[in-house]
């Protein structure tokens, strides 16, 4: 996996874990199994300063389509999005560079290799 | 000829189910909440669990500085959801000496319920196993047998008698 794509993982999983601690029902169902969730900002502090080490353009992409869906960064198995489910064409896989990120056709989702 | 009616069978926790042999340590090596950590994360690396061991070991700091999951009276459930987990799991480890994990009582850790799961929309299952490992070793004595408990199978067991 590619630097861009580590760099994006890292940021789909901090903003799944802050969107979850902001999340009345879960947060409050945490806080009372005995979870303190009091670093918030700390996290959100960190998210930002991941978020300026990211391609401009590629963040950008990230934003727009987290909007949309939960998962932006989803694993390719065989040749089918793990994100829409939809067979890639075979050109796609002939064409992986290790220093690009690939885009599903289908739904836009970021891909990576299994 | 009478009947012998069989109790009815007891279905298995979430808890339970993910509960497996393979995702158990002993002993571990480090006594460290960082070095803790990494020896777990390494061991789910281990049984393809991680697919990249040091995403796994981000998210998982980056969870215990939202709140430390050290809940006190020697246990710690650090848990987190990552794009780079293949499978919900639950991976058990035990210290004898402890570990220093910022608990909110300040004790030494000595057991260590690790929970991974994969990025999916709603995954209410993660929460209640969160909430099993808590009621199932809510008893000191129950902690205490989990602690000394010879096997794997045995720990099971304890397990599954407090979540009945």
């Amino acid at each position: 996996m590619n630097t861009k794509l580590q760099a994006l993982v890292a940021l789909q999983d901090l903003d799944l874990m802050i969107r979850e601690a902001k999340d009345p029902e879960q947060a409050t169902r945490e806080e009372e199994l005995g979870f303190p969730l009091s670093g918030v900002d700390k996290l959100e502090r960190t998210r930002d300063r991941l978020a300026k080490q990211i391609d401009e353009q590629l963040l950008q992409r990230y934003e727009r389509m987290s909007r949309r869906f939960t998962r932006v960064v989803v694993p390719v198995e065989g040749r089918v999005c793990l994100g829409c489910f939809m067979g890639l064409p075979t050109a796609t896989r002939r064409n992986i560079d290790p220093g690009t990120v690939e885009h599903c056709e289908n739904c836009g989702r970021i891909l990576y290799r299994l | 000829m009478p009947t012998v009616s069989a109790a009815p069978r007891r279905s298995e926790t979430h808890l339970e189910l993910h509960l497996r042999p393979s995702l158990f340590i002993p002993e571990l090596r480090t006594r460290k909440k960082s070095s803790v950590l990494e020896e777990m994360v390494a061991h789910l690396a281990e049984h393809r669990i991680a697919r990249q061991a040091q995403a796994v070991l981000e998210v998982l700091r980056q969870r215990e500085a939202l709140g430390s999951t050290g809940l006190g009276k020697g246990i710690a459930v650090p848990h987190a959801r990552s794009t780079m987990v293949t499978e919900r799991a639950v991976l058990l480890a035990r210290s004898t000496k402890g570990v220093e994990f910022d608990s909110i009582d300040g004790n030494p850790v000595h057991l260590c319920f690790l929970i991974v799961a994969p990025p999916v929309d709603r995954d209410p299952i993660y929460l209640q196993m969160l909430a099993e490992i808590v009621k199932a070793v809510r008893l000191a004595p129950v902690r205490k047998k989990i602690l000394e408990a010879a096997d794997f199978a045995s720990i099971r067991s304890l397990i599954g008698a407090q979540l009945a």
